[in-house]
């Protein structure tokens, strides 16, 4: 028994000792090895925020950050740096980025990223010095787009998260979801649901006009101006006289044309790039186009997709496209794939056959450009054909 | 160990007792760290620094700790000593920290450390055992130096992290892997069996009671095996 209790004592004795020295020295050391991970924490949020110092990573759960957002550090004299995750070309490209006391964008970084130009790490320096106000004119890299555009968004994530920091509001608001709201605030019997209507008359003043999918009536975009009709167009709500004039006059041009096909096999000289077309009611016309891009005669090391660009436009009768828009494309995905943004098609609006060549082209992408201006260059030759005069 | 004169404990550990290629203990963290010049030393110095205290201790405590729980006794004395070790070298030396990984807390398993407790810090006075623990963590530091030395050299093509002129374009990758290692390990233990050939004790000479099992072991049994030369 007296053996059991000593061998219980000893080992008791020697943990306890033990134990006492390990706290000892881990008081002595525990600080400067805490010092030495900020050291190192420092050192790396000091990349993109220069001479900031007492980092100190911040709860955000209290915060309605950007989605983009995952980790936030304040730094002692009121700057911040955040981590982003964001979706360049392929997912999962973490960005960090420094935001000085002022709102400035002192450096930004990507950290990790699957792109497939393995450049990315220094697009970060095109977007030093940018504001919030400034950010949305920070251009993208040409043959990166997709990859930039991420970049600036995440970037510009965190100038919102910034905002939101330091108590203010932020529209975290995407195009399509401003549009969406802009809509149903116009017209709430449509019940959120809209559709573009294809523009067939020269409007004045009237940049858009959606349709309600329940047929409760159209809404006119008048510069900033989002205007309700009902199925007749005329101006529901409260709008201006100038501005119900316009949209009358435009809901008169543009409510009640009917289209009707034109057989083309009337028409042997059509040229190939002319699919379908139609006679409106009001005497203007609407094609739709094939144009061979790059999808088309792309070179074999991108394997062109083998499809063509088809495009919905519409004219006048003495030769003025009214709109024109991309409605599908299998261009290469972040260079000529833009022409299916807005702001390369729209530059068609109002052209023609004298002026139609001078758009900007997209950058990067000659072959698609120069494959869609080949196309709409043929609205001006059907028109002349449909009406007999070539 | 017919001389037990205080050099010869010192200098048995360098190469007729030399833990690593001779009583051939501690081969995992001499295998894993023997990959560069300056891991191995840091390694080899940290292991030495816990065997000189941890000897010292035990040593101290030979006649309080009770024989039944002697080894739970080594092995807390030994773990604390390597968590201090530890978190001194986090503090001060982050670099080697990060280089060792986690081979710095496994020097607590660490054979060499375990089998001098038993061995000799168990029975022997505190100024000897501190002895042992010198001659032993010098022998474990140049085993590990010289083990290293080739491995960097051929496999890395530098030394010290300094690149060799010639080396540095010739390099012969397998030596920085576990393979390399093996064949480094077994033609050292050769090259010393050479050296000291017919001084250098038997394994089985002190094998059983330098065995970190002998406590749960029949001693007799292995005893008589050993007296009558099996």
């Amino acid at each position: 028994m007296k053996n059991h209790i000593k061998t219980v004592v000893s080992l008791t004795a020697i943990c306890a000792v033990v134990a006492i020295l390990l706290a000892l020295t881990n008081y002595v050391t525990a600080p400067m090895i805490e010092k030495q991970e900020n050291a190192a924490v420092n050192e790396a949020l000091a990349v993109v925020l220069p001479g900031g110092s007492g980092f100190e990573k911040m709860d955000i759960s209290s915060f309605q950050f950007p989605e983009t957002i995952t980790e936030v550090y304040s730094e002692e004299n009121g700057g911040y740096v955040f981590k982003m995750t964001t979706a360049g070309y392929g997912p999962g490209m973490v960005i960090m980025c420094g935001i000085d006391a002022n709102g400035v964008v002192k450096g930004a970084t990507c950290i990790s990223s699957n792109e497939t130009l393995g450049a990315e790490a220094t697009y970060g320096e095109n977007l030093k010095e940018a504001k919030i106000d400034t950010i949305d004119s920070v251009d993208t890299v040409a043959s990166a787009t997709r990859t930039t555009e991420a970049y600036k968004g995440a970037v510009k994530d965190a100038l919102n998260a910034f905002v939101i920091i330091g108590g203010g509001s932020v529209d975290l608001r995407d195009e399509a979801e401003i549009l969406a709201d802009n809509l149903s605030a116009a017209l709430s019997a449509a019940e959120g649901k809209f559709s573009p209507v294809f523009i067939t008359a020269e409007l004045e003043g009237v940049s858009a006009v959606y349709s309600a999918d329940n047929g409760a009536g159209y809404v006119f975009v008048a510069g900033e101006n989002f205007v309700a009709t009902d199925p007749s167009g005329n101006v529901i709500g409260e709008a201006s006289v100038d501005l119900s004039a316009t949209v009358t006059a435009a809901a008169q041009k543009l409510i009640g044309v009917t289209l009707e096909e034109i057989d083309l096999s009337a028409f042997p000289n059509m040229p190939s790039q002319v699919e379908k077309a139609y006679k409106a009611s009001n005497g203007n016309y609407v094609f739709e186009l094939k144009a061979a891009g790059f999808g088309i005669n792309g070179d074999e090391w991108y394997n062109p997709s083998g499809e063509y660009i088809k495009i919905k436009a519409s004219a006048t009768a003495d030769g003025k496209i009214i709109v024109c828009e991309t409605v599908s494309q299998k261009e290469t995905d972040g260079i000529g794939s833009a022409c299916a943004d807005a702001s390369f098609y729209l530059q068609f609006s109002g052209k023609t056959a004298e002026n139609y060549g001078q758009i900007d082209a997209i950058s990067g992408a000659t072959i698609t450009t120069n494959g869609y201006k080949t196309a709409v260059s043929k609205i001006f030759e059907a028109i002349k054909i449909l009406k007999g005069e070539a | 160990m017919k001389n037990n004169s205080n050099l010869s404990i010192l200098l048995k550990g360098l190469l007729l007792e030399n833990p690593v290629f001779v009583l051939v203990l501690g081969t995992c963290p001499t295998l894993a760290t023997s990959t560069s010049v300056i891991g191995a030393l840091g390694m080899g110095l940290a292991a030495m620094a816990v065997l000189i205290c941890s000897n010292a201790v035990i040593s101290l405590l030979r006649k309080v700790i009770p024989e039944t729980v002697r080894i739970p006794c080594y092995i807390v004395i030994i773990a604390g000593f390597v968590t201090i070790v530890q978190m001194i070298i986090h503090a001060y030396l982050p670099a080697l920290y990060d280089m060792l990984g986690v081979y710095l807390a496994l020097i607590t398993v660490n054979c060499i450390i375990l089998g001098r407790a038993e061995m000799f810090a168990g029975k022997n006075t505190v100024g000897k055992s501190v002895l042992d623990g010198v001659g032993m963590g010098l022998g474990f530091t140049l085993a590990l130096l010289s083990m290293a030395t080739i491995r960097e050299i051929l496999g890395a093509g530098s030394f010290a992290g300094i690149a060799l002129p010639f080396f540095s374009d010739h390099k012969i990758e397998i030596f920085t892997k576990a393979p390399g290692g093996f064949l480094v390990y077994g033609i050292m233990i050769a090259i010393v069996y050479k050296i000291t050939h017919g001084k250098a004790p038997y394994k089985k000479q002190f094998s059983c009671e330098g065995c970190p099992s002998a406590a749960i072991c029949n001693r007799g049994s292995c005893e008589n095996a050993v007296k009558e030369g099996k």
